[in-house]
């Protein structure tokens, strides 16, 4: 599980000055819950993923991920989680098959436990069309579905993804909301941000609306009807944006 | 420190590296098909132009000032002569090779108008100096004749020369001015593409999140990469000398001397040699390595990186060319200088001047400037600032 309990982040600029990023954020993901993090361009959803994926340092605050402290062995935590950024980070030169098992050594895997994986994931996520093929001539849905099966290969308990369906056609989209269905299944912690408000409604046990670093609202989709008094998620946003 | 991971590491920089075609220009490329290229052309032309300095010398015409018994003394030795008024207007205007003015004095004065900007000119004034300095000698012994003086008063003594150098070290002195710097010089250029693919180049392509949020140390991640560009270095290094080696034995470059020819042929690296080259050159690669991956690091992008490391380029071009010169005795402290301490002993090593002590100096020396330029680099990679740097 994940628990956040006053994070902040500021970042000095020599032009900007200084910039908080993430203004005092807590929050918690239990295990087999899909927890969406809404919010606008620039509201501090990426800095606070990267936070929690011991990319960044936090200012002040912490998060617990599976029992493991950020700040103090962020080592452990990152054998905890399995990260998307929302840019695939993918190596082009590569194929998937070769990213995969490289990953997967990276994350202690013998070659039989690597081998099992890689296939299992190629066939829940219908890869093995293109598993040879650089991933510089991939489309974007193929290099997503490689960056999805190099988040889960390892098997993690938690799950980071930023926007991971963004810019993806539908059935691509598709495949990736049952991969996570099925993660969230098998009893998997999972922290998601996107864009994509349909796509919150329907996969996300509950959501935190993030704006100017500040964490606005938390709860269920019911919840945040009763506090806003609307129905649709895109006016239940846009409404905690306003206030 | 899991040696595991950073076997992973490296073994997927290498394979990344083989299939990046900037790295194979820089790595493969350049040290085997552009140095023997530039070697021929070089040579070839350079043979060409000598070969066509003589032949004009021969054929051109002197123009000559001259008293008649002068004129027949150039004559004779097979110079071509025509009677010129504006000998020295001649010669810049290339109508004649050099000009030859008799100047009435006591002692008579000879003088030779040459142009030396022109290997044609050159090459005759060679020529017409020899002619002249026969016709002296002659008239010297008909003088002594004359006199009743035996011609032997003018040589009481000999002086002879004699090089106990040996074909090997010379071929060492000539091989060391040049091979040094190359080889540091390319190696240079060989690993900069590499590393700056590896950390800016990372950067731009935003391949480096996935990386960071794995389980891998910063410190597993660094080392992988490293090792990954010590060993592009190496390998450009390796094929630098032996394209080298094959450049220089199979030169068209002609030399009429004797020696020069000896020294082309000889070509001093037996295995031991070459053992000591590869010692000293493995130290300086994990120094480089470490040193461009630290500056790299900070760049944003893969144009960016080449401007942080193209100075650094230039930097290594001066200690390295000093460290090939002949007549620089090596000492322990020169051989902490970086980068010339390992042209000086390239250079050593070639000649055979290079000592135990000074070779383990030199080695010492470059082990810890790589492990501070690694620790440098680790801080950095450690350093979101550095990472996330937009």
């Amino acid at each position: 599980m994940i628990q956040v309990t006053g994070l902040s982040k500021t970042f000095q600029d020599s032009k900007r000055g200084t910039r908080l990023a993430v203004d005092d954020v807590s929050f918690e993901v239990r295990a087999g819950e899909v927890f969406g993090l809404l919010g606008p361009n620039g509201a501090g959803k990426t800095t606070t993923l990267r936070m929690l994926a011991t990319l960044l340092k936090p200012t002040s605050g912490t998060a617990v991920l599976n029992g493991f402290d950020i700040t103090r062995e962020p080592q452990k935590v990152r054998e905890q989680i399995g990260f998307l950024s929302g840019d695939m980070g993918l190596y082009g030169r590569l194929t998937p098959l070769e990213i995969l098992d490289f990953f997967g050594k990276l994350n202690g895997m013998d070659a039989a436990r690597r081998a099992g994986r890689i296939k299992m994931l190629a066939t829940m996520l219908d890869m093995q069309s293109f598993m040879g093929v650089r991933t510089d001539k991939l489309s974007t849905g193929m290099k997503q579905k490689t960056a999805i099966a190099r988040t889960m290969l390892h098997d993690p308990a938690v799950l980071i993804l930023d926007e991971p369906t963004s810019g993806l056609d539908v059935p691509t989209a598709q495949a990736i909301e049952t991969a996570i269905v099925d993660g969230k299944k098998a009893g998997k912690c999972v922290l998601y941000s996107t864009h994509v408000m349909e796509e919150a409604e329907y996969l996300c046990d509950r959501i935190g609306v993030i704006s100017g670093g500040k964490m606005k609202m938390i709860g269920t989709m019911e919840e945040l009807r009763a506090a806003t008094g609307k129905q649709r998620l895109r006016e239940i946003f846009l409404d905690l944006l306003e206030a | 420190m899991r040696f595991p991971i950073v076997g992973a590491i490296y073994q997927k920089e290498m394979l990344d590296l083989i299939r990046d075609r900037r790295t194979l220009i820089s790595m493969l490329f350049v040290p085997t098909l552009l140095i023997p290229m530039l070697f021929s052309v070089g040579t070839r032309l350079v043979s060409r132009m000598q070969t066509k300095a003589e032949e004009e010398a021969k054929s051109m015409a002197v123009g000559v000032k001259v008293s008649p018994s002068l004129r027949e003394a150039l004559e004779k030795a097979g110079i071509q002569i025509v009677e010129n008024d504006n000998l020295k207007d001649a010669v810049l205007a290339k109508t004649i090779a050099v000009g030859v003015e008799e100047i009435a004095g006591t002692p008579v004065e000879v003088q030779i108008y040459v142009d030396n900007s022109n290997p044609t000119s050159s090459a005759a004034a060679a020529r017409v100096r020899l002619a002249l300095d026969d016709f002296k000698d002659e008239k010297v012994r008909e003088s002594l004749r004359g006199s009743g003086i035996p011609a032997n008063v003018l040589t009481p003594f000999v002086v002879t020369r004699t090089n106990i150098a040996g074909a090997r070290k010379m071929a060492g002195m000539a091989w060391g001015s040049i091979l040094g710097y190359l080889l540091l010089l390319m190696m240079f250029t060989g690993g900069m593409y590499p590393i700056i693919d590896m950390t800016a180049g990372e950067k731009e392509r935003k391949t480096i999140e996935a990386l960071l949020a794995s389980p891998a140390t910063r410190n597993e991640i660094v080392l992988g990469k490293n090792l990954a560009a010590v060993t592009a270095i190496l390998i450009t290094a390796m094929l630098t000398l032996g394209s080298m080696v094959y450049s220089l034995k199979n030169s068209s470059m002609s030399s009429k001397v004797p020696e020069a020819q000896e020294i082309m042929r000889t070509i001093p690296l037996d295995v031991h040699s070459v053992t000591l080259i590869a010692a000293t050159l493995v130290p300086f690669a994990m120094f480089e390595a470490s040193l461009m991956f630290a500056i790299a690091l900070f760049a944003r992008s893969y144009k960016e990186g080449q401007s942080y490391l193209m100075p650094l380029l230039i930097l290594v071009i001066f200690p390295a060319l000093m460290g090939g010169l002949s007549g620089l005795k090596m000492t322990p402290l020169l051989c902490m200088i970086p980068i010339f301490n390992a042209s000086q002993m390239i250079r050593g090593i070639l000649t055979g001047d290079a000592s135990t002590a000074n070779f383990a100096i030199m080695t010492a020396a470059n082990l810890a400037y790589a492990g501070v330029a690694f620790m440098i680099a680790t801080r950095q990679f450690e350093n979101e600032n550095v990472l996330f740097r937009s």
